[in-house]
């Protein structure tokens, strides 16, 4: 049978584990910011124990979802995409379980250091030098694993979903490394190479562009094989493919100074950051368009496929964030939106419904193919969804409205010219949207807990038997 | 492949990958292409009119002439222009006279909200209503001194009492006994053998005979239920007995420590606060 034939031919296994993993990331990386999410609503629960304060488990939060979830899916996407539209078995079984024991290594060194205390103090970037290698020595291995699969493909052109992972590799690996150039001090402890401003735009040059190559590229990559795969239609325009594709390779770069307006960068940096966001809105719409067109004709699926419809809501996130994000980088609006929560909520907005609703899709598309099943439970797919999509939904309204009130609370000033809130009563003032925000997070990470449930289940009820039909979550 | 799959009828690429992956031909969407031109239209256009360009020797200013400092200047200029009239009378005269000033009252009040809001209140509470630790402003008990220019003084320089610890000098009885009088003592009353001790070990020296203090020294008033340190109870009054307050070289003493605003705040700013203070505890 057809699936037999192609469990002989790839290599599944390492893809079925980083899909367990990934789910499994998924759970945790969302419960904990859950609860940093309560510690700001209800100082209490940091218990005056410094492990689980929120300087700590922020980072182990970002890191959790950024580099474990995201990590996994990436990885594990990429590994069955990759040897699917090649036509042939990954280059290297080793170097991909390699690859798989190496990032959860990386995971647990994460996990053991930052609550101790350890980081290099860069946002997104945290882990200490010895954990910046074996990252760049894994990530390494993976492209390289990537590459020469593609070079054996069997296929003639290299299918465009290969193209948005390889664009991340490149960039990511120069990036990172770049990013964490640092003299060691100790084994947990190092300075950076860069001083002052020039730190903090090498800084923001890598956390911009972990956003844009790595929770963009790469997940447009998923969204690439995995939306025309699902809904069964091919992509909607070739031409719009490529030319988002470089617009996308050459823009982003550049965007990072948006972060750093109105502080000691030079003037002509911010702008040019900022000029260079604006104009990247269509060409990110060009993903979002060319996904959705590609559903021309198959709109009645959502009604029915609820994994498509993970696949769609998240395209919807991801045009939403996207016109968002170099909105908040012009001047005017940055003066406002800046240090305020608005930042969290547009953070979010593309994390938990960009990122994290195509990579729920991607697995739930994935646990059909890999286990040869049909899901557990259609309609905690649905439950899911609808959980996931109000979870979004709070949590993003909570942070605009505490957000712009920050802004505005804090610019105040009465006939007088004095200021006319003290920080103190911005803070009281953002109680009741902290709490607003941890439920809604909360909802969010139910929804998780619930595709765990659905995962174990699935896999428990897989008899192995091959199938003659694809299957498609319908209900 | 039928048209169901393909309703836009456009051809595909000739590629098909995985079984069933295809790319259409199609071209993108009009709006997309023009908003396309439109972003490189808009960016260069930006970049002509904000500084945005590096050169060799610099980078290009813009024709806007805008820079960030001049958008921070400005801003403030408007501020400023507001305030000038009142602050140009706040420096020139002596807070005792801006206190009786209703109009520069009003507007001090009012200026100094947010002043007092993100200096002072983390240790003295919003409205001076203290915390545990630190003194309560909004009444009329001083340990320096309520007069609106020893205020003034407090906050320029900072204040640091001073109280040795007795435990090398007094058994545990004698402790004791000290312990109660005090306790007394903010009650009215008195215990006969620690009022011997408060005599002859010192105490007086600084708390005075009838245990009122001297604000010249921050020595507070032990006669009245006001406690700089909680809870009034023994345990803690017997602990600042014994480890005295900012004892030099001793690791359990007190610490109580009013920092200087001096080199952080302008003279105006500190006048401001000073009548504000002194209002707050009805003035002495």
């Amino acid at each position: 049978m057809e699936t037999t034939a192609a469990e002989q031919k790839y290599n599944f296994e390492v893809v079925r584990w980083f899909t367990v993993a990934t789910v499994i990331y998924f759970v945790v990386g969302t419960f904990i910011g859950v609860y940093i999410a309560a510690e700001l609503a209800w100082p209490f629960l940091n218990f005056d124990n410094p492990y689980i304060t929120f300087g700590r488990l922020r980072p182990l939060h970002t890191n959790a979802v950024i580099f474990a979830f995201g990590g996994c899916v990436l990885l594990g996407t990429a590994y069955y995409s990759v040897q699917r539209t090649c036509g042939v078995r990954l280059w290297s079984d080793k170097l991909a379980w390699f690859t798989f024991w190496g990032w959860n290594l990386i995971i647990v060194l994460a996990v053991i250091t930052l609550p101790m205390g350890f980081t290099q103090a860069k946002e997104y970037a945290e882990l200490e030098w010895p954990i910046d290698i074996l990252i760049a020595v894994v990530w390494l291995a993976f492209t390289f694993n990537f590459v020469m699969t593609l070079a054996n493909r069997k296929t003639s052109h290299i299918y465009v979903s290969n193209w948005f992972y390889l664009g991340m590799m490149v960039m990511i690996t120069y990036l990172h490394v770049v990013n964490s150039l640092a003299i060691p001090v100790e084994l947990f402890r190092s300075y950076s190479i860069f001083s002052s401003v020039q730190d903090a735009m090498i800084q923001w040059w890598w956390g911009h562009n972990a956003v844009g190559f790595y929770l963009t590229a790469g997940f447009l990559g998923i969204m690439y094989y995995f939306v025309p795969k699902q809904a069964d239609r091919p992509i909607f325009s070739y031409r719009l493919s490529v030319l988002h594709f470089w617009a996308l390779m050459f823009g982003y770069v550049w965007l990072g100074s948006h972060h750093l307006q109105y502080t000691a960068l030079p003037d002509w940096t911010g702008s040019l950051g900022a000029a260079i966001s604006f104009a990247m809105i269509v060409p990110s719409w060009g993903g979002a368009v060319n996904g959705m067109m590609t559903l021309s004709g198959a709109w009645d699926k959502l009604r029915t496929d609820y994994v498509l419809r993970f696949l769609i809501m998240s395209l919807a996130f991801y045009a939403m964030s996207t016109f968002e994000g170099p909105v908040m980088s012009l001047k005017v609006v940055n003066a406002l939106s800046h240090y305020t929560d608005w930042t969290i909520g547009h953070v979010h907005s593309g994390a938990l419904g960009w990122v994290g609703l195509i990579g729920a899709g991607a697995v739930y598309h994935l646990l059909t193919r890999l286990w040869n099943a049909e899901i557990y439970s259609v309609k905690l797919v649905n439950l899911h969804f609808w959980l996931a999509t109000i979870g979004i939904a709070i949590y993003t309204i909570a942070m605009w409205i505490s957000g712009i009130m920050q802004g505005l609370m804090w610019r105040d000033y009465d006939e007088f010219g004095t200021l006319t809130y003290t920080f103190a009563e911005s803070v009281a003032a953002m109680h009741p949207y902290y709490v607003l925000r941890a439920a809604g997070g909360f909802i969010y990470s139910v929804g998780g807990l619930i595709m765990l449930y659905n995962v174990v289940m699935t896999i428990r009820q897989a008899s192995g038997e091959p199938r003659a039909s694809v299957a498609t979550a319908q209900a | 492949m039928s048209d169901r799959k393909n309703p836009t009828g456009a051809p595909d690429t000739g590629h098909t990958w995985d079984g069933n992956l295809r790319e259409l031909t199609n071209q993108p969407p009009r709006w997309w292409m023009i908003t396309l031109y439109l972003s490189g239209i808009f960016m260069l256009v930006y970049f002509v009119l904000y500084p945005s360009i590096p050169t060799f020797t610099g980078y290009t200013k813009g024709v806007l002439g805008w820079t960030q400092m001049k958008r921070y200047e400005d801003s403030t200029a408007e501020i400023a222009a507001i305030r000038a009239p009142y602050e140009e009378k706040i420096k020139s005269l002596p807070a005792s006279e801006i206190a009786a000033d209703k109009e520069l009252v009003n507007y001090t009040q009012r200026s100094v909200k947010v002043l007092f809001g993100d200096r002072c209140a983390g240790c003295h509470g919003a409205g001076g209503a203290g915390n545990p630790g630190y003194p309560v402003l909004a009444d009329d008990d001083w340990l320096f001194g309520g007069g609106i220019d020893t205020i003034q003084q407090t906050i320029t320089s900072g204040r640091q009492g001073m109280m040795p610890g007795f435990k090398a000098m007094l058994s545990e009885q004698e402790l004791n006994d000290l312990t109660l009088h005090v306790l007394a003592m903010s009650k009215g009353g008195e215990h006969a053998p620690g009022k011997e001790l408060f005599v002859n070990k010192g105490c007086v020296g600084c708390h005075g005979m009838d245990g009122k203090g001297m604000q010249m020294i921050g020595a507070p008033n032990l006669a009245d239920a006001v406690w700089r340190f909680t809870p009034a109870n023994e345990e803690s009054v017997k602990y600042t007995i014994a480890h005295g307050v900012n004892a030099p070289g001793a690791a359990e003493t007190r610490n109580a420590v009013m920092p200087a605003f001096g080199n952080q705040l302008s003279e105006t700013e500190i006048k401001k606060l000073a009548v504000y203070v002194h209002q707050l505890g009805g003035g002495q």
